[in-house]
């Protein structure tokens, strides 16, 4: 879970060209979207596809991608969950 | 008598028919007309608004088929040529471009049709239409800002027989676009539901042909009252959650038409089905109409959105209800949603409609509404102000060389500015946060923005935006198309999709200085530019207030500049660039004006020199008040411009400088921009320098600057001290 958590970071940063953040910047209950880091819905979507590409793990509307996005750790239980179900 | 704008002819194909007869019909019934997919094959088939056309797709991309078809079926009753072609469409030629690019097509020739502004050149070409072709491009607002467009050319007297038409293909882009973004309803579209889920993706063409009279012409079959622009400044694609902006569109609209809100009887809401726009038009509507709402329906749950072809596809809808005595259902909405407070038409109905408020909205924060009235009726509305020119206040360029001061410091010693200038340096006025999500196009239009706020004494934020552009946000495009073909339609990014309209940067810009008037994107290879600045002078109010921005660029990219545009793919040194002006209408003398004289199609039009040296007065005005010409000759067009020029010069005499601006600026589709900030500063500094103007400094002694641009079409931008 800790590697996936550090791993997310990575690719969030990375996928939404997060340039002045690193991944110390994180605290992974802290409120993602609309938080701290700047991150809008359309941030959302985008890391969306990358979830979808790099983990297999759908999430196709508005009302779980509320619940997922909340934080960093409900993102990395969600696609740990999803994940280990396929 | 004042000059009235009456609608004339009709064409139209949509998913729920084509022609008069069959809209007439779907009227009556409410048909909805939206299948699964069947264009393309696709992992995800959605439902789609599609047109079943009767020849498969070959050289001509579906986009002028549909567009050519509409622009027919409305001149069908009209003898002679229009005098101009205002045109919305986003897509263009995308649905043949993604096939060509999908497949490595490496010959520039195949992708002729690829520019959004190819379109209304098509129809231009098949109609003998020699005006000015103007194509908006701000996507879902597009047909109805080109409507706005299209009235004020007849207000102003400089167009009596106007065709607006607006017209968007089904294509991959789009479809796997909307979808990236989570905005399709597997479903289809259900306006103003309370289960809406999202829009569904449709194709469309509509074309009005607009005359001015001032008395009802015969086969008048509704007058265009007024329009309103306006803009979010809020987010790229959201609406405003309480829709500020629509509500301005719509009170605009409705103040330009002399009426008031109860004077409405009709509502044609873009109700798209989304749970964003449905709720921001809904608040929009609550807040103008209180309790006294007019009938309201959006036609979108029966065809789908055809995007930038909606705005004047329901317009036409409209002046048939008008005509009929009809208003046409809300489809697909079986339980309206309370949190919306509005209560559309559920079923078809007969009923007297007089007045039509027509409503369209699009990424950027557009707004667009316009108001039509029988034909029949007293028009109450004033005559137009007359406007003054408009005074440059600011202006800025950006170039390979650099920004505006390293760029003329070269300009005027007559050495190069071509070259590409780094993206580091591009955005070393730009705050990181702003422009993470950017690329090179939109990063040029804030670069140059914050630079004119930086450097203009005085500066005021402009009330208003027209952006013109050639080729658009070609990053975003080419990302966007990768990642599809890579995955199949499967991983697009929502991203590149938004950033990839036309009006994207315009929007930027619009958030940036908190613009809220009309935002205008033109799109017309190597004169978009002076369609921004036309488009500029019809549409920024009368008064001495509120500043204008008009700016110009266009991006180089690496794999697809040379495949849209012939005059890069003819230079060995790749350049791109822009510049920006703010402008307000001149109360008092001083300081020097800008305006745009002269913009006629050159194809087919063999005295289009006798015409543009008439248009600007005539031989002996143009040696009295010109004291250099700046001429733009693109590579691609360098014979026939080169030709254009000396006809000018051997018919005019005119024997002061001639400044042939892209051998320094680059060929760029909106080189256009830049030049005019080099003209600007050459009047400024009342001199053409040696290095520019033969031996020795040529001093201008009160004369203004002509630009002149050549090649397919003739323009004449005029810049002269006040």
């Amino acid at each position: 879970m800790e590697n996936l958590l550090h791993e997310l970071k990575g690719k969030v940063i990375e996928t939404l060209n997060l340039i002045d953040v690193t991944p110390d910047d994180f605290q992974v209950d802290a409120q993602l979207v609309g938080g701290d880091l700047g991150i809008d819905s359309i941030d959302v979507l985008e890391l969306v596809m990358m979830i979808e590409k790099d983990y297999g793990v759908v999430i196709d509307n508005k009302e779980l991608g509320e619940k997922v996005f909340r934080s960093l750790r409900t993102l990395a239980d969600f696609i740990h969950q999803n994940r280990s179900k396929s | 008598m004042k000059a009235r704008t009456f609608i004339t002819g009709i064409g139209m194909i949509t998913p729920v028919g084509t022609g008069v007869h069959e809209i007439a019909a779907f009227i009556r019934t409410g048909n909805k007309e939206i299948r699964p997919l069947r264009l393309f094959p696709s992992q995800t088939i959605l439902p789609t608004g599609e047109i079943c056309l009767p020849f498969p797709d070959d050289d001509i991309p579906r986009t002028h088929r549909l567009a050519i078809i509409a622009a027919r079926d409305a001149l069908k009753s009209s003898r002679g040529a229009v005098d101009a072609i205002v045109m919305g469409t986003s897509t263009g030629g995308m649905s043949l471009t993604e096939v060509l690019l999908k497949d490595n097509e490496t010959d520039p020739q195949k992708y002729q049709y690829h520019a959004a502004g190819s379109v209304a050149e098509y129809i231009a070409g098949q109609t003998a239409c020699n005006g000015p072709v103007i194509t908006i491009s701000t996507a879902c607002s597009s047909g109805t800002a080109a409507l706005a467009i299209a009235l004020e050319l007849i207000r102003s007297g400089r167009a009596k027989k106007v065709l607006a038409v607006a017209a968007d293909a089904l294509c991959r882009f789009t479809y796997f676009g909307f979808h990236s973004l989570q905005l399709i309803d597997p479903d289809g579209a259900r306006p103003f539901d309370q289960d809406r889920k999202g829009m569904t993706v449709a194709e469309g063409a509509a074309a009005l042909l607009l005359e001015s009279s001032e008395n009802i012409p015969e086969n008048a079959c509704a007058e265009i009252l007024g329009a309103g622009l306006s803009c979010d400044a809020y987010h790229p694609t959201a609406p405003h959650p309480e829709g500020k902006g629509a509500y301005h569109a719509m009170r605009r609209a409705i103040e330009d038409a002399a009426l008031s809100p109860s004077d409405i009887d009709y509502i044609n809401l873009h109700g798209t089905g989304t749970r964003d726009n449905d709720l921001s038009e809904a608040t929009a509507v609550n807040r103008m109409f209180g309790n006294k709402k007019p009938f309201l329906s959006s036609i979108k749950g029966a065809m789908g959105h055809p995007l930038a072809a909606a705005g004047v596809i329901e317009v036409a809808v409209s002046a048939i209800c008008i005509r009929d005595g009809r208003i046409p259902a809300n489809t697909g909405c079986t339980r309206p949603d309370p949190k919306l407070a509005l209560m559309p038409v559920m079923k078809p109905m007969k009923h007297p409609v007089k007045t039509v408020l027509s409503n369209s909205f699009g990424f950027g924060g557009n707004n667009a509404s316009v108001v039509i009235g029988p034909a029949d009726e007293n028009n109450n509305s004033a005559s137009p102000a007359p406007k003054d020119s408009l005074k440059v206040i600011g202006c800025e360029c950006l170039t390979g060389a650099g920004r505006t001061d390293a760029t003329l410091s070269r300009f005027l010693n007559g050495k190069s500015c071509k070259g590409i200038f780094p993206m580091a340096a591009l955005s070393e006025n730009l705050p990181p946060k702003l422009v993470r999500r950017l690329k090179r196009l939109p990063r040029m239009a804030l670069s140059l923005a914050s630079s004119l706020q930086k450097n203009t004494d005085s500066f005021c934020p402009p009330s208003s935006i027209f952006w013109g552009t050639g080729w658009g946000a070609l990053s975003e495009t080419y990302d966007f198309l990768s990642k599809l073909f890579e995955s199949g339609g499967q991983f697009c990014s929502p991203t590149d999709f938004i950033g990839s309209v036309h009006n994207a940067a315009a929007g930027q810009v619009a958030m940036l200085f908190q613009s809220k008037g009309a935002n205008i994107t033109t799109t017309g290879g190597d004169y978009s530019f002076e369609q921004a600045l036309l488009s500029a002078d019809l549409l920024h109010p009368a008064g001495p207030d509120e500043s204008v921005l008009v700016m110009g660029a266009d991006e180089h990219h690496e794999k697809l500049s040379h495949l849209f545009d012939d005059s890069v793919s003819r230079v060995p040194e790749h350049s791109d660039g822009g510049g920006a002006l703010l402008l307000k209408r001149a109360d008092a003398a001083g300081g020097l004006t800008i305006s745009s004289r002269f913009y006629e199609r050159a194809d087919q039009h063999p005295d289009i020199i006798p015409a543009l040296i008439k248009g600007l007065g005539g031989p002996e005005r143009i040696d009295r008040r010109f004291g250099a010409v700046l001429v733009g000759i693109p590579a691609a067009h360098r014979k026939i411009g080169e030709d254009q020029l000396r006809e000018f010069l051997s018919r005019t005499g005119f024997n002061l400088p001639v400044i042939d601006y892209r051998q320094y600026s680059g060929e760029y589709a909106s080189a256009s921009a830049t030049a005019a900030v080099f003209g600007i500063r050459l009047l400024q500094s009342g001199r053409i320098p040696a290095p520019l103007a033969g031996e020795n400094d040529i001093l201008l002694q009160g004369k203004g600057i002509l630009l002149i641009g050549t090649g397919t079409f003739v323009t004449a931008i005029e810049l002269l001290p006040s």
